[in-house]
């Protein structure tokens, strides 16, 4: 056993962090940092940035024009970004739709989306749940039907993340009513310029525009549009799952948190409020030791082993108990809320300047165990799954 | 980084299992306990003759120079049946003071523990302290070229069975581990039962006269001692506590799945999987923080300390939610002394009660 990095990752780590402080977008750090909203430009800018690097595709072979790093690289990679206060890349394109395409894709739409991923030249928005098909994905009912060399397509989706800046969105959808409900599942593309594709935004607790609803009205989609086999979405959408859960292992934004969240603490003079933050210390330390285990297993064995199915619950507790203890530590201050959009007060309120912002995360991310199959669903798989309940 | 454990490693965790599956049985168990003797002898000689006695001690007093990482291994596996043999006080903290100080019988005393012929146990802990032992009121003091020790020392562990004793003491104005025969006059002692089926002793040392020789450290190396053997305990009994766990949630889902209650199996209602899905949860994150801990200590890292209180303070919590869940999940059964799964809670309660409990290493954390 042996729990440090290599000189070569450690060496490959430094390599990452000097290019963070010389090359990354500074005003996106800094707005991260206060924990003020990004605009479209601020994300195109920091996804350009990356990309002209040559490392977006962080998490691709180099045969499709990515990095062709290790999980060790990747995981480094990933929660140096955290570290330093960048903000995550998004995940729809490079980490969900990219693989899918390069795997079960053909040599044309390959050659057609990969670069445009790599160099960010679209924006792509994830088309799973709908309004009648939540944790119960399966039962999802938007439609596809073969119409000569198009598919017409009917539904809805929802709490589509930023499909109000997408070009492209990808949908799971229904071509056939079979028996076995996941069989009748498709993986298809859509132009969001279709005629017939209408979004409507969906403003969460915290007063932000980050999700919506996108509406088809009989869409015409080009069959080319369709990956891989008619019928297999399904495999095709639990294979995107096992992807995007590596992302989770990593807690380096999480360390800065509560590095700040320590910094706030120590002056306040606060006792049972420092016992609290102790405790998510050691939570969050055992959460990373559990992404280090993952990551050695899929390392030595290639697969992740049963620890790691852990880690979307633990994870998304540690970083809700997060935002709930700054809004702690701001006190009565966490009382004044910015209004509605052309109501916010004009000065800054009294009272520690994290205040607003901390209130505002601690909304925002009630989301987080209900989003990427909801903690009750992720113990339900645990329960099947690993303790054969 | 590589956290797979090597050959070696699941060959002796193997071994180990093999003998906790087939030797020790929860009827075999009941018997030591009813004995009244804390341990069988038996089992001991056993552990001697399949080398587990010599596991942590250097190579050159005869041991097999192993470090936290096996005798990790070897408690876990301990915890699933709660093996009840000395191994804590004896091996690993009288074993590594002794094994680790500049005392002349050292290889002598080495090989008398490893041959299982020799207990020891570490009185460091006295009457009116609580978790902070490091100013002992019992004291030694210089006689010609002897020491005179006055004083009590409680909650010795397998103090009743132990034939000699590692002493913390005051000495003049200096901390000293000294060692001392149990039979020497002026010391006596009681014996108590513990609540994990093990036994304890209360000493009390009036005017106990031992050779200089006798002192196995002094200040400085005394203190870092104790610490060391403590730091290394307290690894083990978490190691222990997460067998324990691992056996309480393996339990339960066996009995909720043969348990028909509604006309179905319990373990098919979903609020009673989510509570055996946190019981599974805790434990992985007990296994994550045992993990960070035992690295560290096995490389010496400066940040060890700290680790091992993050995983103290862990099984403390994780340990009694876990076997509290089992205990309600088995129903009347799991109140009953006749079946096994309430001795995981008894084992729990006294693992956290053990150097330093949850509420102390989140304070010194």
């Amino acid at each position: 056993m042996e729990i440090s990095f290599t000189d070569k990752d450690l060496e490959f780590r430094n390599e990452i962090r000097s290019w963070i402080e010389n090359d990354y977008p500074k005003h996106v750090k800094e707005k991260q940092d206060k924990g003020e909203a990004l605009t479209k430009e601020d994300i195109t800018d920091f996804h350009k940035a990356i990309a002209a690097k040559g490392w977006m595709g962080f998490n691709w072979p180099t045969e499709y024009g990515g990095t062709g790093w290790t999980s060790t690289q990747i995981y480094i990679f990933q929660k140096e970004f955290g570290l330093a206060g960048c903000p995550p890349i998004l995940p729809f394109g490079v980490a969900m739709v990219g693989p899918v395409i390069y795997t079960f894709g053909n040599e044309e739409q390959k050659k057609r989306f990969l670069p445009d991923i790599l160099n960010f030249n679209t924006w792509w928005s994830q088309g799973y749940s709908e309004p009648g098909s939540g944790s119960d994905l399966a039962s999802l009912s938007t439609k596809a039907v073969k119409e000569g060399d198009h598919y017409i397509v009917n539904g809805s989706k929802t709490w589509t993340t930023l499909a109000q800046h997408s070009d492209w969105i990808f949908n799971l959808v229904r071509t056939e009513t079979t028996e076995k409900r996941q069989e009748g599942i498709s993986f298809l593309l859509i132009d969001m310029k279709s005629p017939g594709v209408e979004v409507e935004p969906i403003i969460t607790i915290d007063g932000a525009h980050e999700v919506n609803t996108v509406f088809f009205t009989d869409v015409k989609v080009p069959a080319e549009n369709l990956i891989g086999e008619e019928g297999k979405g399904w495999t095709y959408a639990k294979f995107l799952l096992a992807n995007e859960r590596f992302g989770i292992a990593v807690v380096g934004a999480e360390i800065r948190q509560l590095n700040k969240l320590k910094e706030i603490v120590s002056k306040l003079n606060n006792s049972d409020l420092s016992r609290k933050v102790k405790k998510l210390e050691i939570d969050l330390s055992a959460l990373e030791m559990s992404g280090l285990r993952m990551l050695s297993d899929i390392e030595t064995k290639g697969h992740p082993g049963p620890e790691s199915s852990i880690l979307k619950i633990r994870g998304t507790e540690i970083q809700q108990r997060l935002t709930e203890l700054f809004v702690e530590a701001a006190g009565e201050h966490a009382l004044i809320y910015p209004g509605p959009k052309g109501h916010e007060a004009d000065s800054q309120p009294d009272g520690p300047d994290y205040a607003a912002k901390a209130l505002a995360k601690y909304l925002n991310y009630r989301k987080t165990s209900i989003y990427g199959g909801s903690n009750e669903i992720q113990k339900n798989i645990i329960a099947k799954m690993i303790l054969g309940l | 980084m590589d956290l797979n454990f090597s050959d070696e490693q699941k060959m002796l965790r193997e071994e180990i299992q093999k003998f906790c599956m087939s030797d020790y049985t929860f009827e075999k168990r009941e018997e030591i306990i009813k004995s009244g003797e804390g341990f069988d002898r038996d089992v001991w000689k056993l552990f001697s003759e399949l080398g587990w006695l010599s596991l942590p001690f250097n190579e050159d007093s005869g041991g097999f120079g192993c470090g936290p990482v096996e005798l990790s291994i070897l408690f876990e596996e301990f915890g699933k049946v709660l093996v009840l043999e000395p191994y804590l006080s004896t091996v690993v903290l009288s074993g590594y003071i002794i094994d680790n100080s500049s005392f002349s019988r050292r290889v002598e005393f080495v090989e008398a523990i490893t041959s299982g012929n020799k207990h020891v146990s570490l009185a460091y802990i006295e009457p009116n302290q609580n978790f902070d032992h490091a100013d002992p009121e019992t004291s030694a003091v210089n006689d010609g070229n002897n020491i005179i020790i006055n004083g009590k020392k409680s909650l010795v562990l397998n103090g009743g069975n132990a034939d000699d004793l590692i002493v913390w003491v005051s000495y003049h104005d200096k901390k000293a581990l000294i060692l001392i025969d149990k039979e020497q006059t002026g010391l006596s002692s009681i014996e108590f039962p513990t609540v994990d089926g093990q036994t304890c002793a209360e000493i009390s040392f009036k005017d106990v006269s031992v050779s200089k020789d006798s002192i196995l450290a002094i200040d400085e190396e005394a203190e870092a001692l104790l610490n060391e053997a403590i730091n290394l305990a307290t690894l083990c009994v978490s190691a222990e506590s997460i067998g324990c766990m691992t056996a309480c949630y393996m339990k339960t889902i066996e009995y909720t799945k043969g348990r028909q209650q509604f006309g179905q199996p319990i373990s098919k209602f979903q609020v009673l999987q989510h509570r055996m899905v946190d019981m599974f949860m805790e434990t992985e994150v007990c296994k994550s923080l045992l993990y960070k801990a035992m690295l560290e200590c096995d490389s010496k890292q400066d940040t060890k300390s700290k680790s091992v209180s993050a995983l103290k303070y862990q099984i403390g919590t994780s340990g009694r939610l876990v076997s509290q869940e089992a205990v309600q999940l088995h129903g009347g059964m799991g109140v009953s002394d006749e079946m096994l799964i309430g001795h995981y809670l008894k084992k729990l309660v006294a693992i956290d009660a053990l150097f330093g409990n949850s509420d102390y290493h989140l304070n010194k954390y």
